[in-house]
């Protein structure tokens, strides 16, 4: 069953490529198609996910089946909730520049990861963004990003 | 001959040197944390060499890939736990080492073997790189594609459980490496209207996702499901010291495995797990005490050590010579390499041979740092690991992702691949796909494509080009029997369990 699910997920990626591929507009007289190699990885993609298919079905007629409901779960929903504050963190950046959401992301991920001294949490409020923003925005030389709707370094600049 | 004024002209430069020390100390260190490896650091630390010379930058990573390989053997026998997957043929015998008290003879063993094993691939890299770079000036777009497509089936195929997963990876790495434009037309491909879509999805950000934040993901999942504490193996007061008698038998395991590691090394894909559970099995068939070994026998820790340091080198010679990387390590250099503005290929020892020949000397100063670190400071090494807590560890590992997938462009659309690429990145270590496959396609997938088109422009669109040049056709059998003989063995692996199952 495991290897079923896997692989129709892999026929609909392929399918999605294919069609993609398929957008490429034909090629000028003298050159070759620029989806010619996507084409040939999306249809090898296809063959290759009728194959996980195919064992799959196999393996679900012999018994030698893994039942999806059999592989252990643990720790997907904490990673499903890292996952969603990596996507809210990196967003947060159009918004509110680096130093505010790393000073948000910094006590929350160690929460997840199991710190709960109160202290600890919150200096790595302020030390988190604030050694980062030494070593890469200062030492380095890289230009931060800029929050389009608050940023702490604008005011922290004057 | 010409590693002789590199090596001269890397050892009189204070800051080169000091460099080659910090990397092999920080190679060490996270290759001997359990979760973190290598491929992660230098994926991590590639940003911050953009801002540093390209020798310099390429010293610091590549001397922390070596170290990183010899790392591993630290968490094997000191903490019960295979920093990398090639060192869990040491723990085999280390493990039984550090439990009868000989953590540190097993260390100082492992150390020693893992630099004449590491010095005999940088040798025989020296020596034959030359000879490679010289044959592949030879080699037109047929021939350098055949290589291409040998490559991406032997990586395919050959790593991990499962053929069809691991091709799935390698597809996978070409489909994405595909977004973007294309670079012979300026047409777009899978960009579906998106303009940062056209830029293409960047190496370093999808590296930083996979291997960093990938790994993250995987240590809190980790997390819920054991709450086992890592402590340290120590050794008896006799158990710490290494005698010249004690050390003998392991010699010609040693050379044996750096033999076996250097040949294993200079194919794509195969990588230093398989280099070392090889030297392992061929060391236990011809050894004296073939009964001590998995029991704590000394020899036990010299023969995979010894092979899986010598694949450092020699997977160096697919890189340069071609430009195709040999390992995750390697498609992260090459990724270093494009970053400086360097053609990596046959010409780089033409246009860059002074650089090339000074990165050689930075790897052999790098074995002696690493190799003096490990042989007089693992325990201490193993002590500054446990005192950090990796509920501490990996959060700050996941805070440094985002600001280094940053810094690499100054692109926020940058981060946000990197966010997607890790979450891919655990999806595929957790349905057992194959990451370093889907990488390393990633990477070699622009250069093969554009030699299967200029092959195709060559023959008028004629596909038997492949066929009627000798040295392609060679290359292209090469991959589909690579995939035969593992269809193969899985198939008697398969019998052989399922004999065992009957039997019970």
């Amino acid at each position: 069953m495991k290897d079923m699910i896997e692989g129709l997920a892999l026929l609909l990626l392929s399918l999605i490529a294919i069609w993609g591929a398929w957008q490429v507009p034909q090629a000028a007289p003298g050159e070759t198609w620029a989806g010619l190699v996507p084409f040939g990885a999306a249809v090898a993609l296809l063959g290759l996910s009728l194959l996980l298919v195919a064992g799959g079905l196999r393996s679900a007629s012999h018994g030698t089946d893994v039942d999806v409901q059999k592989v252990p779960a643990s720790g997907t929903r904490e990673i499903l909730t890292l996952f969603l504050i990596a996507l809210i963190y990196q967003q947060s950046f159009r918004w509110f520049g680096y130093l505010l959401p790393t000073a948000a992301a910094a006590p929350v991920v160690l929460y997840l990861f199991g710190v709960r001294s109160r202290l600890g949490l919150a200096a790595s409020a302020i030390l988190c963004p604030l050694v980062f923003h030494i070593i890469f925005f200062e030492l380095l030389g890289v230009f931060p990003p800029y929050g389009e709707v608050f940023d702490l370094l604008d005011v922290i600049q004057g | 001959m010409e590693i002789f004024p590199a090596l001269l002209s890397v050892i009189t430069d204070p800051v080169l040197l000091f460099a080659i020390v910090l990397a092999a100390a920080v190679g060490m260190i996270v290759g001997a944390t359990p979760g973190l490896t290598a491929s992660a650091a230098i994926a991590m630390l590639l940003p911050i060499t953009f801002y540093m010379p390209p020798l310099f930058a390429l010293a610091f990573l590549y001397v922390i890939g070596k170290s990183g390989r010899y790392g591993g053997s630290v968490a094997a026998i000191l903490f019960n736990t295979p920093g990398t997957a090639a060192s869990a043929a040491t723990q085999i015998d280390g493990y039984p080492l550090a439990k009868a008290g000989k953590a540190g003879k097993a260390m100082k063993v492992a150390t020693i073997s893992s630099v004449i094993g590491d010095f005999m691939g940088d040798i025989m890299l020296v020596v034959g790189v030359g000879f490679i770079a010289a044959l592949a000036l030879r080699l037109g777009p047929p021939e350098t594609f055949a290589i291409y497509f040998a490559a991406f089936v032997v990586i395919g195929s050959v790593i991990g459980k499962s053929i069809v997963k691991g091709m799935i990876s390698a597809v996978l790495g070409i489909l994405v490496s595909m977004v973007g434009l294309d670079p012979i037309t300026g047409q777009e491909r899978f960009t579906f209207g998106s303009f940062e879509l056209s830029n293409g999805i960047g190496l370093v950000p999808l590296m930083i996702g996979v291997f960093v934040l990938g790994e993250v993901f995987a240590q809190l999942e980790e997390r819920s499901k054991s709450s086992g504490e890592v402590r340290e193996n120590t050794s008896a007061s006799d158990g710490h010291s290494l005698t010249f008698e004690e050390y003998k038998p392991c010699i010609p395991h040693a050379i044996r495995g750096g033999f076996i590691g250097a040949g294993i090394g200079v194919l794509p894909g195969l990588g230093s797990a398989i280099a070392a559970f090889i030297s392992y099995g061929e060391g236990k068939r011809r050894a004296k005490n073939p009964e001590m070994w998995g029991k704590g026998a000394l020899e036990g820790v010299a023969a995979p050590e010894a092979a899986n340091n010598a694949v450092s080198g020699p997977s160096m010679a697919p890189l340069l010579t071609l430009g195709i990387p040999g390992s995750t390590i390697g498609a992260i250099l090459l990724g270093v390499f494009l970053i400086h503005g360097i053609q990596v290929g046959p010409t780089l020892f033409l246009t860059d041979r002074e650089l090339v020949y000074q990165l050689f000397a930075c790897g052999m100063l790098g074995i002696i740092a690493y190799g003096l670190i490990g042989y007089f400071g693992a325990s201490q090494v193993a002590r500054i690991i446990l005192k950090v807590p990796t509920s501490v560890l990996y959060p700050l590992i996941f805070l440094t992702a985002f600001v280094a997938a940053y810094s690499a462009r100054g692109s926020l659309f940058d981060v946000t691949v990197m966010t997607f690429a890790g979450f891919a990145g655990w999806l595929m270590r957790k349905f057992e796909f194959n990451v370093a496959a889907f990488v390393i396609s990633f990477v070699l997938a622009k250069g093969a494509e554009e030699t299967f088109r200029q092959s195709l422009l060559m023959s008028d669109g004629g596909i038997l080009i492949f066929v009627e040049r000798p040295i392609a056709t060679g290359f292209l059998l090469l991959g589909i029997l690579a995939m035969a003989a593992r269809i193969r063995a899985i198939m008697r692996e398969r019998k052989v369990v399922s004999g065992e199952l009957e039997d019970a």
